[in-house]
C-alpha cells in the first residue's frame, strides 16, 4: 500500500479555475474523505488523481513516484463510482473479473482473486446474476470487488454512497470502515455527507470553493474549527454564530459584546484583536443548556426522543437553535432562557478565520 | 369517504345513462379507428388474398383455387427471384449496419464540427428518394457519369462502362444506391444509442486499462446491441421491400438482373396486367415477412434479456 502527495493541484476549466493549489500529504493505509458542498471541487480533485481529468499544473505523487502524466491504469489506483458503473450485461463474476479480463490474466489466477473479492464482499451466491437483478447495496459491493481484484495502491471513492437510502447507507458506512481495515490499504473518499466524513474518516479534507479549508482528523476539526466554513459544516445541527464586538483582551481571554445584549470572557486566544472589531461567536446547539443568559423565542421544536432541537431567535431577531434533553420543558412560541459555557465557544475574526479555544478536550489534539 | 370520482359525471357513467354499456362505450371509441385500418390495411389484404385464388386480368376473373400458387411454385424462376431478393436483403444490410456503426462511431467521436457532420450525414435520407435515384442514375452513366470518368482517369477501365447494363454490375449499384439512402438512419438510430450510454462506464474500463477498441467491442457494442438487433431486423424487411430504388435504376432489368420479389410482383400485376399471379406473388411476400416479423419479436427479447434492458 501506499502513500499519496498531492504538490500544487490547480485546474481550471476554461477561465473558470475549480481548484487553486491543493497541497496534501496521505499517510500509507490512511482513509481520507474530502469532504464539502456541491460545487468546491472534491470529485474533480479526485478525477484528476485517478487520471480521469489532467491537472492544469501540479503533481500527483503515489509511493514516491510522480504519476501526473500516467494513463489511470498505471497509477495503481482503482475507483468506485457514484453510480456504480456496472457494466448490465454482464454477470457479477465478469463485472468483477472486467478488469483482470482486461489484463488478459490466467482463468485460474483470475477465478481466485475474483473469488477472494466476492468472499470479503459476501456475494459468492450472487455471481451468476445480473446488476439489474441486485439491490443497491448489493450493486455497490460488486462496484466494490472490481476495484479490489486488482490489489491497487490507492483506493478511489466517489461519492459511493448517495444512491442508497437511508438505512443502508448507515450499514454500508460500518462494512465500508470494515473493508478498510481488512485490507489495510490507502483509500481517499468524495462525500458531500459529513455524517460520512465524521463516522468513516481518519483525516478529513474540507474544501471550499477549490480550495483546502482544514485538513484534520475528524474530532480535530470539530473542536478547533480552522475558519467559520469548517464550524459551520461540520456537526449538525449547524453552529450559531452570534456577532458581537470586541471589549477587549486580557488573560483570561477575549471579552466580547453580543449583538442583542451580554457580554462574554472567551478562553481563546485573541492575537491582534482589538477593541472595537467585529466578530463572531460560534456556539453549537449541543453545548447549550437551558439557564439563564440568552433569551430565545421558540418557534419550532423537534422532539427527537433523546433530544429536542429548538429553534427560534434571540432578541435581536438572529436565528439560534439549542439541542436540548430531549424532555426539557420547552413550548413551541414560548420564550426560554440559555446558558452556554464561555469555554465551549468559539470565535471567529472578520475574515472568518478562528481564534484558537485554550480549552480542548483530549481528543480533539 | 366519499370517493370525489364517483360524483363526477364522467364519459363512462354519463355513457351507462344514455343506456350504453362501459364495453359497448369502449367500442364506440375505438371504432373509427377500426374503421379505417379496415379500409386502409384489411380490406386490401382480404382482397388481394381473394383475388390469387383467381385468374383476374383486364377482362375480368374466374376462381381458380390453388392454380396461381401451384403455377408459381413450380416456376425455377420464382425461386431464382426469391434467392436475389434474400441476397439483395442480407447484403444490403450487412453493409447498411457496417456503415451505420462506423458512421455513429465517428459521429458520437469528441472532435470540432460535430453538429455540422451530423448534418451532413442526413442529406441522403431528407431528399426524396427519386430525386437521389436521378442522382445516382447520373454517377452511374458509361457517357457522361462520374464514376465511369474517375475509373478512367485513375486507369480502372479502359473505356466507356454503363454500371446499370450488365446484370451484376447493375445489381451491386442499386445495393450501393440503397446503403446510400439507408445508412443515414441507422446511423442516427445507432448514434441516439451510443449516447445513452453512461460515461461512467467508459471511465471505468478506463480507470481498468481497457483500450479503445477494448470499450467499444466490450461495452458500447452490448450496449446497443438492443438497437442493432432492432434495425437490423426493421432494415430487412424495408429492405426487402425496397421498391423505388431499383425500379427507378434499372426497371428490374437488364433481363432480371435486379428483378426482387416487390418487382417481381409489380410488373406481373400493374405491368402484365395478370392481377390474379401478381396477388400469389404479393401473399407470398406478406407470408415470408410475417415469418420475419415473428423471428423479430423473438429475438428482441431474447436479446434485451440478454443484454439487461428491462
Amino acid at each position: 500500500m501506499a502513500t499519496l502527495n498531492l504538490q500544487n493541484i490547480t485546474k481550471s476549466f476554461g477561465s473558470a479555475a475549480v481548484l487553486h493549489g491543493i497541497d496534501l500529504a496521505i499517510k500509507d493505509k490512511e482513509f481520507v474523505v474530502f469532504v464539502g458542498p456541491s460545487g468546491c471541487g472534491k470529485s474533480t480533485l479526485l478525477r484528476i488523481v485517478a487520471g480521469l481529468e489532467l491537472a492544469t499544473s501540479g503533481q500527483i505523487i503515489i509511493d514516491g513516484s510522480d504519476v501526473s502524466a500516467l494513463a489511470p491504469v498505471h497509477r495503481g489506483i482503482s475507483m468506485v463510482f457514484q453510480s456504480y458503473a456496472l457494466y448490465p450485461h454482464l454477470t457479477v463474476f465478469e463485472n468483477i473479473a472486467f478488469p483482470l479480463r482486461v489484463q488478459k490474466m490466467a482463468d485460474t489466477e483470475l477465478n481466485s482473486r475474483v473469488g477472494k473479492a466476492a468472499e470479503i464482499l459476501k456475494l459468492t451466491d450472487k455471481m451468476d446474476l445480473k446488476p439489474g437483478q441486485l439491490s443497491g447495496g448489493q450493486r455497490q459491493r460488486v462496484a466494490i470487488g472490481r476495484s479490489i481484484v486488482r490489489n491497487p495502491k490507492v483506493f478511489l471513492f466517489d461519492e459511493p454512497l448517495s444512491n442508497l437510502d437511508a438505512a443502508l447507507r448507515g450499514d454500508m458506512r460500518v462494512e465500508l470502515s470494515q473493508l478498510h481495515r481488512n485490507l489495510d490499504a490507502t483509500m481517499v473518499y468524495v462525500t458531500h455527507d459529513q455524517i460520512e466524513a465524521m463516522t468513516m474518516a481518519h483525516r478529513i479534507v474540507v474544501l471550499s470553493a477549490g480550495r483546502v479549508e482544514q485538513f484534520g482528523t475528524p474530532m480535530e476539526l470539530y473542536h478547533h474549527p480552522a475558519t467559520r466554513f469548517v464550524a459551520t459544516f461540520i456537526g449538525q445541527p449547524n453552529m450559531n454564530l452570534v456577532p458581537g464586538t470586541v471589549q477587549g483582551s486580557d488573560a483570561n481571554g477575549l471579552t466580547v459584546a453580543l449583538e442583542g445584549g451580554g457580554q462574554m470572557t472567551l478562553p481563546v486566544d485573541a492575537g491582534t484583536a482589538r477593541k472595537g472589531d467585529r466578530v463572531e461567536v460560534g456556539m453549537r446547539p449541543e453545548n447549550i443548556a437551558l439557564g439563564t443568559g440568552l433569551s430565545m423565542k421558540v418557534r419550532v421544536l423537534e422532539r427527537l426522543g433523546g433530544v429536542s432541537i429548538t429553534y427560534g431567535e434571540l432578541p435581536s431577531g438572529q436565528r439560534f437553535c439549542a439541542a436540548l434533553p430531549g424532555d426539557a420543558a420547552v413550548t413551541e412560541s414560548g420564550t426560554i432562557g440559555l446558558t452556554i459555557n464561555a469555554a465551549d465557544c468559539h470565535v471567529f475574526d472578520a475574515k472568518g478565520n478562528v481564534m484558537r479555544r485554550r480549552m480542548a478536550p483530549a481528543l480533539a489534539a | 369517504m366519499v370517493d370525489i370520482a364517483e360524483r363526477q359525471p364522467n364519459a363512462v357513467t354519463m355513457a351507462k345513462r344514455r343506456g350504453l354499456s362501459e364495453a359497448w362505450f369502449a367500442w364506440l371509441l375505438i371504432l373509427p379507428a377500426l374503421a379505417f385500418i379496415g379500409v386502409i390495411v384489411a380490406w386490401p389484404l382480404l382482397e388481394t388474398i381473394r383475388l390469387s385464388f383467381t385468374n383476374a386480368d383486364l377482362g375480368g376473373e374466374s376462381w381458380v383455387g390453388l392454380a396461381n400458387y401451384q403455377k408459381l411454385l413450380s416456376t425455377p424462376k420464382f425461386y431464382e427471384i426469391v434467392g436475389r431478393t434474400f441476397f439483395w436483403m442480407v447484403l444490403s444490410v450487412s453493409f447498411k449496419m457496417i456503415m451505420g456503426l462506423i458512421g455513429a462511431t465517428l459521429l458520437n467521436a469528441a472532435v470540432p464540427g460535430r453538429a455540422l457532420f451530423r448534418m451532413l450525414i442526413m442529406p441522403p435520407w431528407i431528399i426524396p428518394i427519386a430525386i437521389g435515384c436521378i442522382g445516382w442514375l447520373w454517377l452511374y452513366n458509361g457517357q457522361f457519369g462520374f464514376l465511369a470518368g474517375m475509373s478512367q482517369r485513375i486507369g480502372i477501365l479502359n473505356g466507356p462502362f454503363e454500371f446499370l447494363a450488365y446484370r451484376n454490375s447493375a445489381f451491386y449499384s442499386a445495393i450501393v444506391t440503397d446503403v446510400w439512402v439507408g445508412t443515414p438512419m441507422v446511423s442516427l438510430f445507432f448514434l441516439a444509442a451510443m449516447q445513452g450510454v453512461s460515461r461512467d462506464l467508459y471511465e471505468a474500463a478506463w480507470v481498468d486499462g481497457a483500450s479503445r477498441w477494448y470499450r467499444f467491442r466490450r461495452i458500447t457494442i452490448p450496449q446497443i446491441m438492443p438497437v442493432i438487433v432492432s434495425m437490423a431486423l426493421l432494415s430487412a424487411i424495408w429492405t426487402f421491400n425496397s421498391f423505388e430504388i431499383i425500379w427507378i435504376l434499372t426497371q428490374g432489368g437488364p433481363r432480371g438482373g435486379t428483378t426482387t420479389m416487390i418487382i417481381d410482383t409489380y410488373k406481373t400485376a400493374i405491368g402484365n396486367f395478370k392481377f390474379g399471379d401478381g396477388a400469389a406473388r404479393a401473399v407470398a411476400i406478406v407470408v415470408i415477412l410475417g415469418l420475419f416479423s415473428l423471428l423479430y419479436m423473438g429475438l428482441l427479447n431474447r436479446v434485451n434479456k440478454h443484454y439487461g434492458v428491462k
